[in-house]
């Protein structure tokens, strides 16, 4: 069913760069239209999941023309599941960069490049073209890797080169990944793609597309063993971006992943899948193991982000429709937590005097901040996953998944690794919040504002008590992935 | 022509790793765009499978010889200008970095670490 409300994540955003770039002299004029299109583009996302619930897998082929010769975005549940995801985030986002007081937040082309890494997330979730999801993700790469180098930590500017040249590095087996497929099947359309693959005969090429595609998704999700360039990454960014960053733009490689394996390379998908294991249950460990001994509170939530994507790969790998459901809801849940605990820790870092968030600096600056100082603890007990928070229902769907597919083993190492979640987060959380502050050390009267990591909260609580409507739409979304079928022909047949 | 094709897109690709791994960053980013050239060349490749001449009618509306894949020459185009563009921004970023770490030593710039 053709759609154009599929443009609006993508084109709402763009066109408000464009208009932010005209108005660049007046601040609240860009604040106005970045509001504008953060929630014009979130009602457009869930205007397309709702239409997806109601009437199946929706599609818009740009330009009339139509699919394989045309770009189709298309928007079925998977898609407009991490659509919704991505723009409540980034609307959060926007609303902490309103009350944020960095500086390089207000320089005049912050918020362009914001909207355009927006826009470009939204584009590769929606896209049905596999070459468009080249250009968005590059699009969304390269306007990160500049709001990273503005940043305030000077040190910003060494972890967007090594981000860039590792990036490039991505790009380029995906370029590679995507040059093997057009030679192979002569077509880039995902669907159309699929359609031929699994009409059986494989030429040795498109395997070796799978593995590089693959490569290029994990490491865009920062998984062992292209990790390295995460943590520096997200700890110098300006605090909204590093946000945005750790929560829904490592999601992509994630959304790729899961593409790769239940649409194009259903055949390959046991040995991804296999790997995909072992990955993820050496990001866990890795992450919650370097997360206990960081020196920098920004720093420890990117390793754990590191962790949490390890849990996500587990669910993908087990690969049944529970582990997959499970897969989906951890990936929503985790976006609302980590970028809450990341704006709350920006927010504490800003009544420094130094901008610094780490942790011998920041010890004991929170202890007369009460509000953020509970809205952190919440957040970290949500990230470990106690009841009655969204963590624990994510958690416990991927404990349940694990004993239906009676991985003992994978199952009894992320439990225990997940354990030393509790540890990091309670241990930061008394050291910032806890603890009189040093001699000497002086809190600044004003910061950044609390609203949004306050609503991002307020999700988690609710998802956390009202979770059933989260697990019934992914479980939806996963009996469409289970029948690729389908999509293919809301491609062709729309 | 497909051996051309193949034989340089191997070289250059050679060239680009390792120059992509020198410690001078502004060495190692002329390779990455050295690397981005090696794969733009190996798409152009796959379009020119059958044939190479332009995908261009001639006057009497006839197609002159075996034409090439115009699909690809058109992706080629997006591609080539994103890795300009990466290629750009990564350039300016070591020019900032010189003036700031006064170095463009990768191993000398390891502030973050640990």
């Amino acid at each position: 069913m053709h759609n154009p409300l599929l443009l609006g994540p993508i084109f709402i955003p763009l066109t408000s760069a464009a208009l932010t770039i005209l108005t660049a002299g007046n601040r609240s004029v860009q604040h106005l239209i970045a509001l504008i299109s953060g929630v014009l583009a979130w009602l457009c996302a869930i205007g397309v999941l709702l239409a997806n619930l109601s009437g199946g897998i929706q599609t818009y082929p740009i330009g009339g023309w139509q699919p394989p010769y045309g770009i189709v975005f298309v928007g079925d549940l998977l898609s407009s599941f991490f659509a919704v995801m991505a723009t409540t985030v980034i609307l959060g986002g926007i609303i902490y960069i309103l009350g944020c007081k960095d500086k390089s937040v207000s320089y005049p082309t912050f918020m362009p490049l914001f909207l355009c890494m927006s826009a470009g997330l939204s584009g590769a979730l929606f896209t049905g073209d596999i070459f468009t999801l080249f250009v968005f993700i590059e699009l969304m790469v390269i306007s990160s890797v500049i709001m990273v180098a503005i940043s305030d930590n000077r040190l910003g500017l060494e972890a967007a080169i090594k981000y860039l040249f590792i990036s490039a590095m991505g790009t380029l087996f995906l370029l590679f990944g995507i040059g093997a497929l057009y030679a192979t099947f002569g077509t880039l359309n995902m669907a159309d793609i699929a359609r031929l693959l699994a009409d059986g005969d494989r030429p040795l090429l498109a395997e070796a597309a799978a593995v590089m595609l693959a490569c290029a998704f994990l490491l865009k999700s920062a998984v062992f063993p292209f990790h390295f360039w995460q943590p520096d990454f997200h700890t110098t960014a300006p605090t909204p971006v590093s946000a945005m960053l750790s929560s829904v733009v490592v999601k992509v490689g994630v959304y790729g992943l899961i593409r790769l394996v239940t649409l194009m390379f259903t055949d390959e998908a046991p040995t991804i899948r296999a790997i995909l294991i072992v990955l993820g249950v050496i990001g866990v460990f890795f992450g919650s193991l370097a997360a206990l001994r960081t020196y920098d509170a920004k720093r420890l939530l990117a390793y754990s982000t590191f962790g949490q994507i390890g849990f996500i790969l587990v669910g993908i790998g087990w690969g049944t429709p529970l582990a997959l459901t499970a897969a989906l809801v951890y990936t929503f849940n985790h976006a609302l937590i980590k970028s809450s605990l990341l704006m709350l820790t920006g927010v504490v870092s800003s009544h420094t005097l130094g901008k610094s968030a780490r942790i011998s600096e920041i010890g004991g600056i929170g202890n007369k901040m009460g509000l953020t100082g509970g809205l952190y603890f919440i957040g970290g007990l949500a990230l470990a996953g106690v009841p009655p928070l969204n963590g624990f229902i994510s958690k416990l769907a991927l404990a349940q998944s694990g004993v239906a597919s009676q991985d003992w083993l994978t199952l009894g190492l992320i439990i225990g690794a997940g354990i030393l979640t509790l540890i990091y987060m309670t241990r930061t959380w008394q050291h910032i919040f806890q603890r009189a502050p040093e001699e000497g050390v002086k809190a600044k009267p004003h910061g950044d504002s609390q609203l949004a990591p306050a609503l991002l909260i307020a999700g988690c609580v609710f998802l956390g008590l009202y979770a059933q409507p989260l697990l019934d739409l992914a479980s939806r979304a996963v009996v469409q992935l289970g029948n690729p079928q389908v999509y293919i022909q809301a491609v062709f047949g729309g | 022509m497909n051996t051309f094709f193949a034989i340089a897109t191997g070289v250059m690709f050679a060239i680009g790793v390792f120059q992509l791994l020198r410690r001078d960053l502004i060495k190692a980013a002329m390779g990455f765009n050295i690397l981005f050239t090696a794969v733009n060349l190996l798409m152009l490749a796959v379009g020119a499978f059958n044939g190479t001449s332009a995908a261009y009618v001639d006057d009497a509306n006839q197609v002159v010889g075996q034409p090439s894949d115009p699909l690809v020459q058109a992706l080629l185009l997006t591609a080539v200008v994103i890795s300009f563009g990466s290629y750009a921004v990564l350039l300016g970023f070591l020019a900032v970095t010189s003036r700031r770490f006064k170095t463009v030593d990768g191993d000398e710039m390891r502030r973050l670490s640990g």
